[in-house]
Formats: C-alpha cells, sequence, structure tokens
C-alpha cells in the first residue's frame, strides 16, 4: 500500500504506453466482433468534414498563396520563374498539405474526441453505457477512430486542390497564366510517386488524430478539469504524433520510391 | 480450486424457490490508495425484495452498488450475484449479468448527444437487439408515460430539468424489465409530489415484475413507502438493519438521526 503512494514518473510512463497498446488490440477486437455500428460511422464522418472542411480550405488556401509568395522571388533571382507551378506543387502535395492539415485536424477533431469522449466519463456516460451491457468501445471509439482515419486523408485531398489553386491566384497577382497552363503544368510535375506515398501517411495521420483522442478521453479522470485536460493533452499528443509519423514516413519513401 | 468447483454446482442443483438470495454480499472490503471506503459489508437480497440503503454521504454506499455490477473491482471478499462470483467472471459473462441489472446512476447519466426517445431505444435496439419499430415504440412509451416525460420524449437532456433527466435515467433503466434494478438515490432534487410518484413507482415495478432491489435513498419517505427491509451503513459498515418500523423506534444515535423527522 505504501509504494503505491510515490510511482515514479518512468513507471507511469511505461504503464500509459502500456495502456495504450492494451487500448489499441481492444479497438481491433472490437471492429470484428458483434455489429458494426454504421449510423455512428457515418454521422461521425460527417460531423468530421463538416467541422473541419472550413478550417481546411481556409488554411490551405493561404498557405498556397504564401508559399508562392515566398518561392516567387528566389526561383525569378535564378531564372526561374516557370518552376513555380512545378514547386509549389511537389512541396504541396508531398508534404506542406498533409502535415498542414492534419495538426489543424489535431487541433479541432482530436480535442473535440477528447473533450467529447472526457465529458461523457465525468458524467458517467460511459459507466452507463457499460453498465447496461453496451460495449462502448464498439459504439463510441470504433467509430470515431475509423471515422478520422476515412476523413483526413480526404480533407488533405480537398486541402491539396484548394491550396494549388490559392497557387494559382497568387500567381496571377504578377505573371499572367492561363487556368490550364497552371494546371496542366501541375498535373504533369506530380507523379504517382509524390501523390501516393503522401495519401498514405495521411491515413495514418487520421488514425493516429481519432486514436490518441478517444484514449486521451476515455482514460481521463474523473473531474471537470479533466475534461479540458483530455481535449489539451489530445492535441499535444496527436501533434506530436503527426511529426513522429512524417519523419518514419519520409525515411519509408525514399526508400521505396526516389532512390 | 476443486472447492470452487464443487461449490458450483451444487448452486445449480439448488431449486429457485422465492427465498434463493439473489445477491450476497460477504466481508466486502474496497478502498481507494490510503481511503478504506468499504471496511466489513455483509448483505443479502432475496428475490422479489426491495432493500433500502440509508447512509450518511460519502459512506461508500454508491461503491457498494457499482462493485455489485462490476464497475469497481473489490480488493477482498465474496460478492454472488445470481449465486456466481462477480469478481471471477469472464467479460461474456459479466455483459450476460449486466443484462439482468438494471442501474440507475445517481446523475441519471442519459446520453447527451442523444434525445430521451433515443437515450431509451439504445439499450432495446443494442443490448436486447429488438427489431420491430412498433414494439420499440410501445416500450419507451410505456416507461416515459410511467415517469410522466411522454411530453418530451424529443428533447434533448440538455433541454431537460435535473428532475426530468432523472426521471428520464429511471425510464431508461426499467424499459428493458431487468431482474435486479439498483437505483443510486431515485427521489434526491425531485420535489414532493414528484418524489411520492417515483416512490409508488418503484413498488409498483417490484409487484408487476418481481424485481429484486437496491435503493440508496436519504428520502426517508421513499424508504418507508418502497422498503420491505431497510440497512443503515456508516463508515464503510452496516451498523443496523430491520424494517422501517423495526428501525423507528432504534435507540442507535446514527440510525435514531435519520428517523427523528418522522413521526
Ligand atoms: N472511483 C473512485 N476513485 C476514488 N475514490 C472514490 C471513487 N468512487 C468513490 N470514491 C470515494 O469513496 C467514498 C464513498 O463514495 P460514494 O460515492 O460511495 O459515497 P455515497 O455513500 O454514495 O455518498 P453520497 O450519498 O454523497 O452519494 C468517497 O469518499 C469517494 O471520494
Ligand atoms: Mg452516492
Amino acid at each position: 500500500m505504501a509504494e503505491e503512494m510515490v510511482i515514479p514518473a518512468w513507471k507511469r510512463w511505461l504503464e500509459g504506453i502500456g495502456d495504450q497498446v492494451e487500448f489499441f488490440f481492444k479497438f481491433f477486437r472490437n471492429i470484428f466482433t458483434g455489429g458494426f455500428e454504421w449510423s455512428e460511422f457515418v454521422r461521425q464522418c460527417y460531423e468530421i468534414g463538416y467541422r473541419s472542411m472550413m478550417l481546411v480550405g481556409i488554411t490551405s488556401f493561404i498557405m498556397g498563396v504564401v508559399l508562392i509568395l515566398q518561392l516567387r522571388p528566389t526561383l525569378v533571382s535564378f531564372g526561374a520563374a516557370s518552376m513555380l507551378p512545378k514547386t509549389l506543387a511537389v512541396s504541396f502535395v508531398r508534404e506542406i498539405g498533409p502535415v498542414i492539415i492534419a495538426i489543424i485536424c489535431a487541433g479541432k477533431i482530436a480535442s473535440s474526441i477528447g473533450a467529447e469522449l472526457g465529458s461523457m466519463k465525468v458524467t458517467e456516460q460511459l459507466d452507463a453505457m457499460e453498465v447496461s451491457g453496451a460495449n462502448p468501445l464498439q459504439y463510441l471509439v470504433v467509430t470515431r477512430i475509423l471515422a478520422t482515419t476515412v476523413m483526413v486523408p480526404i480533407l488533405s485531398v480537398i486541402g491539396d486542390i484548394i491550396g494549388l489553386f490559392g497557387g494559382f491566384l497568387a500567381l496571377n497577382l504578377r505573371d499572367k497564366m492561363s487556368y490550364n497552363l497552371y494546371f496542366t503544368k501541375v498535373v504533369a510535375s506530380i507523379d504517382f510517386s509524390d501523390f501516393l506515398p503522401a495519401f498514405i501517411k495521411t491515413i495514418f495521420f487520421g488514425f493516429a488524430i481519432g486514436f490518441v483522442g478517444c484514449y486521451k478521453g476515455f482514460h481521463s479522470n474523473k473531474g471537470t478539469e479533466s475534461v479540458g485536460l483530455a481535449a489539451n493533452s489530445a492535441v499535444v499528443t496527436a501533434s506530436l504524433w503527426i511529426f513522429v509519423i512524417d519523419a518514419i514516413a519520409v525515411q519509408v519513401t525514399s526508400l521505396l520510391f526516389y532512390k | 480450486m476443486m472447492e470452487k468447483a464443487k461449490e458450483k454446482s451444487e448452486q445449480n442443483h439448488k431449486p429457485k424457490g422465492t427465498d434463493e438470495h439473489v445477491i450476497v454480499i460477504k466481508g466486502l472490503k474496497k478502498s481507494f490508495g490510503e481511503k478504506h471506503v468499504l471496511k466489513d459489508i455483509n448483505l443479502e437480497v432475496k428475490r422479489s425484495e426491495n432493500v433500502v440503503i440509508l447512509g450518511r454521504s460519502g459512506t461508500g454506499k454508491s461503491v457498494t452498488i457499482q462493485c455489485i455490477v462490476g464497475l469497481l473491482k473489490p480488493d477482498s471478499g465474496s460478492l454472488k450475484v445470481f449465486g456466481d462470483e462477480v469478481a471471477d467472471m469472464s467479460e461474456k459473462e459479466l455483459k450476460q449479468l449486466r443484462i439482468k441489472i438494471g442501474f440507475l446512476f445517481q446523475s441519471g447519466a442519459l446520453y447527451d448527444s442523444m434525445t430521451i426517445r433515443e437515450n431509451l431505444e439504445f439499450p432495446l435496439t443494442r443490448i436486447l437487439k429488438i427489431k420491430e419499430q412498433a414494439e420499440i415504440d410501445k416500450r419507451v412509451e410505456a416507461a416515459l408515460d410511467s415517469v410522466g416525460l411522454l411530453d418530451s420524449i424529443d428533447k434533448l437532456p440538455s433541454d431537460l430539468s435535473g428532475g426530468m433527466r432523472k426521471r428520464a435515467g429511471l425510464a431508461r433503466t426499467i424499459v428493458v424489465n431487468p431482474e435486479i434494478i439498483l437505483y443510486d438515490e431515485p427521489t434526491t432534487g425531485l420535489d414532493p409530489i414528484t418524489s411520492r410518484e417515483i416512490s409508488e413507482l418503484i413498488l409498483s415495478i417490484q409487484k408487476k415484475y418481481n424485481t429484486t432491489s437496491i435503493i440508496i435513498t436519504h428520502d426517508m419517505e421513499c424508504a418507508r413507502l418502497a422498503s420491505d427491509r431497510v440497512v443503515v451503513m456508516d463508515d464503510g459498515e452496516y451498523i443496523a438493519e430491520g424494517t422501517f418500523d423495526s428501525l423507528h423506534k432504534s435507540k442507535n444515535k446514527i440510525v435514531a438521526a435519520f428517523f427523528k423527522d418522522i413521526l
């Protein structure tokens, strides 16, 4: 009993990892056992898309504009102004689009999932669901994690398109380039090997956002302040995961695609 | 191990009479860290009996019934429901048990993203797996009618008053017709008229469906109306037990404090 009083930080950290691994396996087991909650899954997809679309659109648009304005002087000084569409397209589709959009989604979606499940925990709704014999993992967690895994890649693709469109408008502030020419250049410069790894990466980003949000909400303490804490640590942890996944993804892709 | 197996087989052969003990708690202990909440709980509840638990705030009444449904794990002691030890149950067995037990949370614990109707449909479609919409509607409306909330059927929990939320929680508990119902303060925060209606409802559920109930309450009117037997709890132990009228005459200071306003 006495040694329970002070648990060393490293031990708590290890326990946290253990809990997360356990949660991960529970999630997988619950995808396939019992009925899949289709209507809740669709509702979550809609909510996530609806809640984040505007923000993702605006951010991507601004990033497209800003990147063109930043790149332009450098490329012009090399006499390579015609490379602008290609440079923007490759950097946006490969890296900037997915990461920026995932970070936005971490702030928007992971926090709201964390807060929602956290408050359900505080108000005993999770207990009530469990006591009734229903499975909160199946109804709440599986649907949310799968919804983010599906929706974040879709949002990323939409964000890419809006960002490239923003780039087009910014380009036309100085140079006149036709819509057709710009997008022909853009499409020609994006290989399958640019798009596919980036797209796969966003699937993992989506999973991390849903998983971290659910884990933090589900494992929050019982107390009103823990709702805010769950939301907050969901954002921080999910953002961290996004960068870690990005770092791993770039290694894997360069091994497979850009030899 | 051998003994346990023998015990189990004996229980299976026991005839199910009306005197059968549905819940048997022996020497139950539970602490949170250094805090010993339950010190030595002993309680037996017979089939279709209403037992009221009285006790001061923070003495562990809610913890006791949370142990019964396996939400909390006791540190030691035995807790059997329908003859089986709750702590030894597999996930599946525990789920089967929980389907038979209704649990009214002190806070109501309504799912706040769902309307009242959806709250009540949730256990019907997900746990009892009822498919026919007509059957679902009938049961939902009957349950809401019995707590006087039929008008609010399509409202969200956030649009209801505290007392209404409590009654909606009660409706969600009884809509599945459980064999055991654990009520955590069913009448707290309700006006005297509604309280009385709820107490009478608890009694009528018992009569109609032969349910076994544990009712935690501070409401002496509810205890008088709904109880077959009352236990008084203090500091993690049961200190007195008997019918409402017999406890009324008790000389014990804590027991007398609960009954002092009753004539
Ligand atoms: N999950 C938990 N973790 C830590 N401590 C807990 C937990 N649940 C209850 N406790 C503690 O156990 C004690 C008893 O709590 P319980 O909720 O059973 O009281 P109660 O008798 O139901 O009181 P009330 O009438 O106010 O509802 C309290 O001191 C509480 O702080
Ligand atoms: Mg309580």
